[in-house]
């Protein structure tokens, strides 16, 4: 039964707008990807370099999303044990990259990463290195910056899940005598489960869409998906090519939000 | 002269809306649209040849909207019938991009004022070279102290960890593994000795960008110290006190030509060709030569002085100082290229 006041009209604009704007280019697209039949398709599929481009890619999103998941749930745990103003600084410092332009932001690793950046700068101080460390323009570097930029992605849907819950049921398992790990095993974790699949799925897609990103701090030596696409349409024209990459893309990446899908539902499911 | 019926459509449609809005303008259906280049560009067309263009033809409305080639070859592609821009401005690839995908109007040489006056590499017939971009040796001073002479100077182990180079994207890229191609023996018709230059040279390597502005962008963080590098980027840099300069190497620099195009079916194809009369036009030239643009001129009539005389002392020495590449030769070959860069330069 609908809940009081549902009425599914409400939804028609929207459902309008996503079908001129997304639905109708998708179709497109598809539409021009299969000019000459599944030849793209063929050619992508066939080729091991454009296979190992998709799988750098999803490498890359599996990377920078288990780096976003180790540091932000403590993170996140930390917000829920604070007190009220340590909640404040927490969730604005958290914020505060999303206030910035993602290219101010890329720019600014440019800086830290650098040759003569923050970091090369105080290790050589330090004694540390001899020389500057290639840190820009490496699969590490672009990690390192991708995980701050996509961080907030990770941390407020966990933040979310475990206010739901509160300090309570924890505090109480450890009453009743179960040590930290076991608490943190079958209480916390459980609990915010929801919040790092949905993590996990912003995190991920964000990760292996983030074009600028990727071609700032990882250089013209990297390729991943989005430039494959831009590279293929632009530089060369290749639209129907470009259009099986991005029909491709675009599937790898359904798949993997389907399977994190399937493991938040079985998780609602314990609950 | 009305000779289809696409175009007594359009100015029908012309006619109707100035009927329809008579205050906007007595002659234009709408300003006349110019694609331009982000960044200097922009700021050096807004500065010198919009003033004078609209100086000549009584004030015309122009409006500066300022892209990549790319994207205005993607624009104009979507809407053939009517396109939102009226003149195109394209490095040599996409130019030849656009001018065989039927977006240009061939430009009417007869009646220009200026084309003969053209050098006869900016003299083509689908639409002149306005300017020339030029590519170069740029360094850092501060960290290389003898000015680079070659550019077999980047292949000196000295330089190890220190070079940027871009990608085959960017006309600085391919015109760039051309010239390695001819250093060593090779040219446009076979770039093979360029690719195993570009192995040879990856061990210097600091960089390979993904565009000219972010290797731009990289000698101010220290991060490149030399490489090649187009002549008018460089001197932005200069300006906002980056350590950088450029240097012409022994074996020429790269120029290419930047042209100007009447987009097909443009309602405003009489002012669109005013507008690049007034581009090829010596006056306008000449004041963008000058500091702070220093833009290459293509117009034999120009007198080179300034700061660009330290480049190339006339307008004769382009044909010693400069290598102009046969682009029709190399977007034949592009595609196939960039995909082998993709492989062979991944690391």
């Amino acid at each position: 039964m609908s809940p009081a006041g549902f009425d599914g009209r409400l939804a028609w604009p929207l459902a309008a707008f996503l079908t001129v704007l997304f639905v109708a280019p998708l179709v497109l697209l598809v539409g021009l990807s299969l000019q000459g039949g599944f030849g793209n398709y063929a050619k992508f599929l066939g080729d091991p370099f454009s296979v190992s481009v998709l799988g750098d890619t999803m490498r890359l999103g599996g990377e920078v999303t288990v780096a976003c998941l180790v540091f932000g749930f403590p993170y996140a745990w930390l917000h829920q044990r604070a007190p009220g103003w340590g909640r404040a600084v927490l969730t604005l410092l958290v914020l505060l990259p999303l206030l910035t332009s993602v290219v101010v932001r890329t720019f600014a690793w440019i800086v830290v990463l650098g040759r003569q950046g923050i970091v090369n700068s105080a290790l050589q101080g330090m004694g540390v290195i001899d020389g500057p460390l290639r840190l820009l323009y490496s699969e590490a570097g672009l990690v390192a910056a991708l995980t701050q930029v996509q961080m907030p992605l990770m941390v407020l849907p966990i933040i979310a899940a475990l206010g739901r819950t509160g300090p309570d049921l924890p505090d109480a398992a450890g009453m009743l005598g179960a040590g930290a790990w076991r608490v943190f095993r079958t209480i916390t974790l459980p609990l915010a489960l929801p919040g790092i699949v949905a993590g996990c799925l912003l995190t991920f897609t964000a990760s292996v869409t983030a074009f600028i990103t990727q071609s700032l701090v990882g250089g013209g030596q990297m390729l991943f998906m989005p430039a494959y696409v831009l590279q293929q349409a632009l530089a060369l024209g290749n639209m129907p090519f470009a259009s099986a990459i991005s029909v491709i893309f675009l599937v790898a990446v359904l798949v993997v939000v389907a399977a994190l899908s399937a493991v938040g539902r079985r998780v609602r499911a314990y609950g | 002269m009305i000779t289809s019926r696409r175009q007594l459509m359009g100015t029908a449609l012309t006619l109707g809306a100035m009927h329809a809005f008579p205050g906007m303008s007595w002659a234009q259906a709408r300003p006349l649209v110019f694609a331009t280049f982000t960044g200097s560009w922009e700021t050096a067309h807004k500065a010198v040849l919009v003033p004078a263009f609209r100086q000549a033809n009584g004030n015309a409305a122009v409006v500066l909207d300022p892209m990549l080639s790319v994207d205005q070859i993607a624009k104009v592609t979507a809407a053939r019938a009517a396109p939102p821009i009226d003149v195109m401005l394209h490095d040599p690839g996409p130019g030849l991009l656009a001018v065989a995908a039927g977006l240009v109007e061939p430009y009417p040489v007869e009646r220009s004022a200026h084309y003969k006056d053209l050098i006869p590499v900016a003299q083509e017939a689908s639409g002149p070279g306005a300017f020339f971009q030029v590519v170069g040796l740029t360094y850092n001073p501060e960290t290389v102290k003898t000015p680079p002479t070659s550019w077999a100077d980047l292949w000196d182990p000295k330089y190890k960890g220190r070079v940027g180079i871009t990608n085959l994207a960017s006309t600085l890229g391919t015109g760039f593994l051309v010239e390695l191609a001819r250093m060593n023996g090779g040219g446009e018709g076979n770039v093979e000795p360029g690719f195993a230059a570009l192995q040879k040279l990856k061990p210097n390597l600091s960089a390979v960008a993904a565009n000219p502005g972010a290797l731009a962008a990289l000698y101010q963080q220290g991060q490149v110290d030399i490489g090649p590098g187009n002549y008018n980027a460089i001197q932005i840099l200069k300006a906002q006190g980056v350590p950088v300069e450029f240097a012409v190497p022994k074996e020429g620099a790269i120029a290419f030509r930047t042209t100007m195009h009447i987009t097909k079916n443009s309602p405003n194809a009489e002012l669109a060709f005013k507008l690049i009369e007034a581009a090829l036009s010596p006056e306008v030239q000449t004041a963008l030569m000058a500091a702070p643009y220093l833009v290459t001129p293509t117009n034999t009539k120009v007198k080179i002085a300034g700061e660009l005389a330290k480049l190339i002392p006339d307008t004769e020495s382009m044909k010693t100082r400069f290598v102009f590449e046969d682009w029709v030769k190399i977007n034949e070959q592009r595609a196939g290229w960039i995909d082998r860069f993709n492989r062979e330069m991944r690391g």
